[in-house]
This record gives structure tokens, C-alpha cells and sequence, in this order.
């Protein structure tokens, strides 16, 4: 459903993304892995439209991305969470979700008036399962500032979730997560996924991608240096020397951690 | 009565006056940090979108003979048209990293649109209409002119309205979360060139009711009132912190409240020096503004 094709991102002379060829299929957990700076951000930037690609094209069901804005993508189907979280802090978690659901239906079917003064029964109860799946029903009208900190990842996936995507992009979801709260993302990673929602996961934690990824591709400097079935990556010498061969002393293990 | 509470009397009346009049200065920093808010950018055409509204409104009362109310809604809904437009001719087009292109780009329109108003009123200051101008409430030794009431009850509705729209509706919040976190709102699939265009028309709205509720309350329009009065928008708008509502809406009662104390112990020609004495003080130990950081609020 996503094909990427010759995709590179240059800044200045650095090559952020280079010649970047990727195919996740309908239905997937797709893993993009890689060392700090390797080009798994910018990818994911070029994929929803926050960059504007050097070269190359961006395919979403056929369509040719390339040049539309990130809300149009949004539209298309593509949503997306953020490394850094990036909620509006002085909404409450209800209004958070309220605002992001911009999925084509709601679009169609709202008239203006009930589109943008009032919130109607079905965009209510859709707000509530929302948030029955992150977990925050008791913390709907708290502002979303005042959330800890794993509760705001979890909002973060819920409006993600509010546009009813096709394909969600997750950037480092794990990132400053214990174990327990890995364990408790992989089992929302597939109950999304299980929904209907494709899945294109970045991350550094190993722990997560290994168990829930089917297919995984690594970048090294930009390029994909392996793709893959989790077993088929791990095996993999170009993949051992990117992570095992810098002199990057927190360069992650692709031990697993089992 | 005693000569001190005669003077007591006048002091406050003329505070008391000064304060009716500040929910005016509130509106017109309420329009400037709306937009600030949403772009962090300067609209240097507000007050002066905020005349022409007027002005429209007074087309309506001259050639048909609108009533008053009537005139102020034209009044508003010019403005916010106005404000519309300078949104695509000022700021759609212009990179959001080019502060400075928007900002002369306005700055541009506000002459421009002051020049359309001077041409075609030939500059001359022309009558505008009120509400019971001929009424006068009596508490005590004190009075207050039934004209004023009404700017002030139609002031403190309109702002009441704005806030609804702004922290109740999903039009508000939107507008609220693109300039919370713009890049995110975007990846929500909320088009951020619609909500800021409606932003300007919102705050053009807002602009229209204080143009003409100001020419109501003086009795008269006149271009001259247009520099005047982006000035004390954006002293407010600093004093209350670039982008803060509730401190535009604190900075507008109390540079309305100080304008009159100035203008009673200081006279009519020293007045506006204070107030820009205000703002130096305000932009050398508060430049925040009342409430602190108000840069990452909305």
C-alpha cells in the first residue's frame, strides 16, 4: 500500500535519505531500523509531507504523494505520532482527540455548523472509545500538559487513531519506556494493527520491534543496507557491523533482550 | 459634600469612565493577539481594518439609513471580510519564517486602506450613529451615559462570544491547537491556511465591533483615529503579553483606567505620553507582560 521508490532527502551536502526503495503491504507490521542519524526520522517526514523529498516518489495506494501538504496526506489515510511528543498541551485529552478527527467520512458527512460549533452524538461516542483504547476514560478533562509522561505517549496514539488511518507511522513510541510498558505497547501495536491499520514502526528498542515487526528494513547513512523477516535481519553481517562495528558506544544491541 | 469627596467622586467617575472605555482597547488587543497567537506575526492593519469596517457600516447609515444596529453589524461583518483579505494578501503566500515580510506587508496595507478611507471621505471627520445616546443612568453622584453602557454591554458580549467560540468550540480549539503546535496540527489533518484565515476574519469581526463601537462612543468617525488606536492595540497587546487573551483583556481595562487617571491629574496633552511611559515600563521589567511567559500560552 506504500511504496516508496528512488527516495532521497539531501540537506546541504549531507545525504539524509538516499535512493530509499521501500513496499509495506496492506496489513503489516513493518519495523525501519537503524543507528542514531541513520535516516529513519527524515523518512518518516518525507512519508507524511513535513519534508519535501530531493528525489524520488512517495506512493499511497497508487496515489502520488509528492507535494501534497501533510494534512492532505492525513486525509489520504496516513497519521502519524512523534518521537518528541508534540500534543496541544492547553487542550484537555478530550479536546486533543476532538480536533483530530479529520478522517474523510467525518469530513463528507458533517455540515459546517455541526462540523465546527458542535460535537455530534457519533463524534462523542467515537471520542470515547478512543479513549477506552488508550486507557484514559478517568482523565478526559484534564489538560493535556498535566498528563505523566506514559499517559501522553498513549494520548499521542489515540489521536493518531482519532483520523481513522490507514496506515499509522510510529515514531520511536518506546522511547523512555520501561519493560512493562513495552510489553503493554506491543499488544496496542497489534490490537491497531488487527483494526485494519497498517503499521510502519521506527524505533531503537529492539525489544519492541523484534517481536512485533514482520518485515523489517535497516538504514545505514541514509541507505537501506537489509530487509527482511526479523530472523533474516539479525543474521544479517551488513546489519551486525552497522550496529556492532561503530565506535558509537549506545549503539543498541539486536540482542532482544530474551 | 466635602471638597475631598467631590474629588473622590470625580476621580472615580473618570477611572470608572476610563475602565468602560478600556473593554474598546481590549477588543483591538484581543485582534492583535488572536493573530499573534495563531502565525506570530503582527497584523499592522487591525485598527485600521477596524475603521473601514466602520465606514462601511456608516455607507449603510448615510445612503439607506440603516439603524444603528444594523450599522454595527455591517460594521463587524466588513471588518471581518477586510480581515480576510489582508490574511491572502499579507500573510498566505509570504514563508512563515519571513517575519519581516509579513510585518512590512501590513504595514503596507495599513496605509493603503487608510489612503482608500481618506479618499473617499476626503479626510473630514463624519457623524456616527448611537444607542441610547440619550439616555443617562444616575447611582448616586454618579453618571454614566446610556451610549457608553451600551459599548460596553456590546464589548463585554462580544468578548464573552469569543472566548465560547475559542475554548468551547472545535473551531476555536483548532485555531488554539495550530498555534499551540503547528507541525502536529497539520499531521491531524487540520488545514492550517483555513484556520488562520478564519482567525482573521474572527479578529476582523472582533476589529469591526470596537471600530464601531469607538466612533459610537465619540459620536464621530475620522481617519485620524486609526493611528491612535494601533498603537494602543499593541501597548496592550504588550502590556498583556504578545498573544495572551486574558492579558489583552486585563491590559485593555487597565491602560483604559490609567489613560483617564493620567488625563485627570496630568491633562489632556500630557495623557498619551504616560501611556507610552507605560509600555517602556512594562518592556524593560515585564516584557512578558502581566501574566509572565505568555509566548507558549494561547
Amino acid at each position: 500500500m506504500l511504496e516508496l521508490r528512488g527516495l532521497s532527502k539531501h540537506f546541504g551536502g549531507v545525504r539524509a535519505v538516499d535512493e530509499l526503495d521501500i513496499t509495506v503491504q496492506e496489513g503489516e507490521i513493518f519495523g525501519l531500523i537503524g543507528p542514531n542519524g541513520s535516516g529513519k526520522s527524515t523518512t518518516i517526514n518525507l512519508i507524511c509531507g513535513v519534508y519535501q523529498e530531493t528525489a524520488g516518489t512517495v506512493r499511497f495506494h497508487e496515489e502520488l504523494m509528492n507535494g501534497k501538504p501533510p494534512h492532505q496526506r492525513l486525509r489520504a489515510g496516513i497519521a502519524r505520532t512523534f518521537q518528541n511528543i508534540r500534543l496541544f498541551p492547553n487542550l484537555t485529552v478530550w479536546q486533543n482527540l476532538w480536533v483530530a478527527q479529520n478522517s474523510p467520512e467525518d469530513l463528507a458527512t458533517q455540515g459546517f455548523l455541526s462540523r465546527w460549533f458542535g460535537a455530534t452524538r457519533r463524534t462523542r461516542r467515537e471520542i470515547a472509545t478512543l479513549l477506552e483504547l488508550a486507557d484514559l476514560e478517568h482523565k478526559s478533562d484534564e489538560l493535556a500538559s498535566n498528563l505523566a509522561f506514559g499517559e501522553q505517549r498513549r494520548l499521542e496514539f489515540a489521536r493518531a487513531a482519532a483520523a481513522r488511518p490507514k496506515l499509522l507511522l510510529l515514531d520511536e513510541p518506546a522511547a523512555g519506556m520501561n519493560r512493562q510498558e513495552i510489553h503493554d505497547l506491543s499488544l496496542r501495536i497489534r490490537r491497531i494493527r488487527d483494526s485494519g491499520v497498517t503499521i510502519l514502526l521506527v524505533e531503537h528498542v529492539m525489544e519492541l520491534v523484534m517481536g512485533v515487526a514482520e518485515q523489517i528494513a535497516v538504514l545505514n547513512f541514509g541507505q537501506k543496507i537489509a530487509s527482511g523477516t526479523p530472523g533474516d535481519v539479525q543474521r544479517n553481517k551488513a546489519v551486525q557491523e552497522a550496529y556492532l562495528g561503530t565506535s558509537d558506544s549506545d549503539a543498541p544491541s539486536l540482542d532482544t533482550g530474551d | 459634600m466635602s471638597d475631598f469627596l467631590l474629588e473622590f467622586v470625580e476621580i472615580t467617575q473618570t477611572i470608572g469612565d476610563g475602565l468602560f472605555f478600556g473593554t474598546t482597547y481590549a477588543l483591538i488587543g484581543i485582534g492583535f493577539s488572536l493573530i499573534f497567537g495563531a502565525m506570530r506575526k503582527l497584523n499592522m492593519t487591525y485598527a485600521a481594518a477596524a475603521l473601514a469596517g466602520a465606514y462601511v457600516g456608516l455607507a449603510a447609515f448615510t445612503f439607506i439609513n440603516a439603524p444603528a444596529p444594523v450599522v454595527f453589524l455591517i460594521s463587524a461583518l466588513a471588518s471581518g471580510l477586510i480581515g480576510g483579505a489582508v490574511y491572502i494578501t499579507c500573510f498566505r503566500f509570504i514563508p512563515i519564517n519571513n517575519h519581516l515580510a509579513a510585518l512590512m506587508a501590513s504595514i503596507g496595507a495599513l496605509f493603503f486602506i487608510d489612503e482608500i478611507v481618506v479618499h473617499t471621505t476626503d479626510g473630514s471627520p463624519l457623524t456616527f450613529p448611537a444607542l441610547f445616546d440619550d439616555v443617562m443612568f444616575e447611582m448616586g453622584p454618579y453618571g454614566v451615559r446610556g451610549d457608553l453602557l451600551f459599548v460596553l454591554a456590546v464589548n463585554i458580549v462580544s468578548t464573552i462570544g469569543l472566548l465560547y467560540v475559542l475554548y468551547r468550540t472545535r473551531l476555536g480549539l483548532a485555531t488554539r491547537a495550530v498555534s499551540q503546535q503547528d507541525v502536529a496540527a497539520q499531521l491531524c489533518g487540520i488545514d492550517v491556511h483555513r484556520t488562520n484565515a478564519i482567525t482573521f476574519v474572527l479578529a476582523g469581526l472582533l476589529g469591526g465591533i470596537a471600530g464601531s463601537m469607538t466612533a459610537s462612543a465619540v459620536g464621530v468617525l475620522s481617519p485620524l483615529i486609526t493611528v491612535p488606536l494601533t498603537v494602543k492595540g499593541l501597548i496592550v497587546s504588550v502590556i498583556g503579553g504578545l498573544g495572551s487573551i486574558p492579558g489583552a483583556i486585563a491590559a485593555g481595562l487597565l491602560v483604559g483606567g490609567l489613560e483617564n487617571a493620567f488625563l485627570y491629574f496630568r491633562g489632556v496633552n500630557e495623557r498619551d505620553m504616560y501611556v507610552l511611559l507605560l509600555l517602556f515600563v512594562f518592556l524593560i521589567f515585564r516584557p512578558d507582560g502581566l501574566f509572565g511567559s505568555a509566548i507558549d500560552r494561547d
